[in-house]
This record gives C-alpha cells, sequence and structure tokens, in this order.
C-alpha cells in the first residue's frame, strides 16, 4: 500500500504488514492491540486505513444504492416462466428420449438384429437384383380355326420373328418362322 | 449449512421448483449485489440474477456438499459475471442513468453538477474495476461489497488464503493508484455519503 513514507515512525514497518488484515478483521487478539496502540501516533498508518476506506466506499455504495431500490419479485416470475419453457422438450429431445427407453433399442436387442438384417440383405440382394434369364412367354397375336387347319400366329417378344402354326389335326403340326 | 437449507437443497436437487424458489428468496439479494458488483449497471446485473438461478437449477445436482453451499452459489455467480462481462465487452459499455450510482442524499446534491459529479464518479470506478484482473475484481467484490473473510473467498474461488490476501493487496493498490484524486484525502465535490466512510 502506497503511503506517506516521510511521515512513518519506528514501528510503522512492523505494523504496515498488518493494516490490510486489521481493516479486513482478520488479525489476532494480540496483532488488533499492536495495530491499535500504533494508530494514535501515526498518521501515515491512519491514512492508509482512511484510503482502503474510500476505495470500499466506492466499490460498495452504488451497489447498496441499486439494491435499496430493486424489487424482485418479477424476477422470480421471469425465471420461473423460463425454466418451464426450457422444460418442454424439442422434437428431437423427445426422440431421443424415446429411443432411450424403448428396449428395441438397447444393445441387447440391437446389435443381433442388425446382424440379421444385414445377412437377410447380403442372401437376398443376388436374388432380387439377378437379371431373368427366362424366355418370356410369346403373346398370341391371331388364332384361326377351319376344318382342315388350325393357325396361331404370334410375335416374338423382341419383334425380331413372327411364329406361324400349323395344326392339320389333334397329331400333326408344322411350324414356320 | 443448517439441516433446513441442507433439506431444501436436497429437494431442489430432485426438481422441486418450489425449493428453488426457497433458494432464491434467501440469496437473491447477495447474487444482485455480486452481480451489480461486477458489472455496475442495473439491467446485466438482473440478467446475471436469472441466469444464474436457472443455471443453479440445472447443475445444483452436482453440489455434493463439500463446501458451503453460499460459497458455492458466489463461485457461480462470479463466473456468470466474469462471462457476461468478457462477452459484453465488444459492445461499448453503456453509461450510467441517472438513478444509479452514488446516493444523492439532499436537494443540493440532486443538482444537475452534482448529479454530473456522481456519474462522473461511477464512471471512474467502473472504468477502473473493468482494469483489473477478473481474479482481482473478485476478491474485491467478495471482501468489500459482500464482506466474505478470507477462508470464504478462499473457498468461493478455490485457492488459498496466501492467494486471496495478494489479489486483494494488489487490486487495491491498482484502485487506489487508478482513483487517485478521490482516494488520496478526498476531492471537494465529494457527497456527504462518499465522506461518510
Amino acid at each position: 500500500m502506497s503511503r506517506g513514507e516521510g511521515r512513518m515512525n519506528h514501528r510503522c514497518s512492523s505494523v504496515s504488514k498488518l493494516l490490510e488484515k486489521y481493516f479486513d478483521q482478520e488479525v489476532t487478539d494480540e496483532e488488533k492491540r499492536l495495530v491499535e496502540g500504533h494508530l494514535p501516533d501515526c498518521p501515515a498508518c491512519r491514512e492508509t486505513l482512511h484510503s482502503m476506506e474510500r476505495v470500499r466506499n466506492l466499490i460498495k455504495s452504488p451497489v447498496e444504492v441499486a439494491i435499496g431500490k430493486e424489487s424482485f419479485p418479477w424476477v422470480w416470475q421471469k425465471i420461473e416462466r423460463e425454466i418451464r419453457l426450457k422444460e418442454r422438450p424439442t422434437v428431437r429431445e423427445s426422440l431421443r428420449s424415446w429411443l432411450d427407453r424403448t428396449p428395441l433399442f438397447t444393445r441387447r436387442v440391437l446389435i443381433p438384429a442388425v446382424v440379421a438384417i444385414a445377412i437377410l440383405i447380403f442372401v437376398a440382394a443376388p436374388l432380387l437384383f439377378k437379371k431373368s434369364t427366362s424366355y418370356p412367354g410369346p403373346s398370341v397375336v391371331e388364332y384361326v380355326e377351319s376344318q382342315t387347319y388350325n393357325v396361331m400366329v404370334y410375335e416374338l417378344e423382341d419383334s425380331k420373328g413372327t411364329v406361324i402354326w400349323l395344326f392339320e389335326g389333334p397329331e400333326k403340326e408344322i411350324s414356320t418362322s | 449449512m443448517n439441516d433446513n437449507e441442507a433439506e431444501v437443497i436436497s429437494r431442489c436437487q430432485q426438481g422441486d421448483q418450489d425449493a428453488l424458489k426457497e433458494i432464491f428468496d434467501r440469496y437473491h439479494r447477495k447474487v444482485y449485489r455480486v452481480a451489480y458488483g461486477v458489472v455496475r449497471q442495473r439491467e446485466d446485473a438482473l440478467d446475471i440474477v436469472q441466469e444464474v438461478f436457472i443455471k443453479l437449477f440445472r447443475s445444483i445436482k452436482n453440489f455434493k456438499g463439500k463446501s458451503h453451499f453460499y460459497t458455492y452459489l458466489y463461485r457461480m455467480v462470479m463466473n456468470t459475471a466474469i462471462d457476461h462481462t468478457r462477452k459484453t465487452k465488444r459492445i461499448p459499455s453503456s453509461t450510467i442513468n441517472e438513478d444509479e450510482g452514488f446516493q444523492l442524499s439532499d436537494d443540493a446534491e440532486k443538482r444537475p453538477d452534482r448529479i454530473l459529479a456522481h456519474k462522473e464518479l461511477e464512471e471512474r470506478v467502473k472504468a477502473a474495476m473493468e482494469k483489473l484482473s477478473p481474479d482481482q475484481k473478485a476478491v474485491l467484490i467478495f471482501r468489500e461489497v459482500e464482506g466474505l473473510s478470507y477462508q470464504e473467498i478462499a473457498e468461493a474461488m478455490g485457492c488459498s488464503i496466501g492467494t486471496v490476501m495478494s489479489r486483494l493487496h494488489y487490486g487495491r493498490e491498482k484502485m487506489q493508484e487508478m482513483l487517485r484524486d478521490y482516494v488520496k484525502g478526498g476531492r471537494k465535490d465529494e457527497s456527504p455519503l462518499f465522506l461518510s466512510i
């Protein structure tokens, strides 16, 4: 603490170390007696104490004035409202909490289920995506019946040709394409 | 911490809002004083009070009762207030309102020149406090505004008593230096309140 060194007496050096503790009421009874015995004879130490008091007052006074003018019930109402608002979960929070609670999504169930689905996909995928090689059934375009011949005309699916069947009777048949 | 307080805290830890209200009723003035001491502005201090109690309600489960509850709360207020100051640092600091600052005790004190002098003084104090480190500011407010003992400050700040004393000493020294005109012997235009120390 800066002070009027010129006015210090010989006991100042030992007492000055205690002044701040004395000001903060943190001294022992013995230290208190020592400081209080010294102060009446030492304007420099008294001035040091006054400086500390003035700083305290500068810091504290406006706070006391401010709190004296304040009323707090509305502050509590705002806090209460804020807590209530924040308590209402968002969609994401609700979903997360549902997932947390649902037994389907516990590890014991989830891991085997994922493995089973993966195996199923692995096995079924070639079957699902395999190109069918079976020859598509021809579509009949025309069928004519007569007493001697029965004729059936149909086109191949890729329009590469036309097949004509001639039936002479139930036993014989001629095919051209 | 007495039994009643322990019971209230325990209820609050289970999400009881009535228990939070009891804590609010008991501590809101202390919280406001510390918050105002740091930011020195009414609206900001009230924002901090709200923030602290909402935060407390969410985090009180973490309070294990190893320290005093009030030191736990003081630490929370101080951290919130210092964070608030950091966030608002980019915004130019607001001027003090006419009804804030030092008490104007009588009609003579309410003269425009006196009001101006008080406003100027509070601006100077605010500017000086902004120049302190957050730790120095914290110990000064805990000690000068709240009157906490060195032990209580050490508990609230999680440091040793020696560290508290050192921060307090250098903080005071800086304040005395920056407010030299007002501190050394006092100024002639000081209000009676200012002199009544």
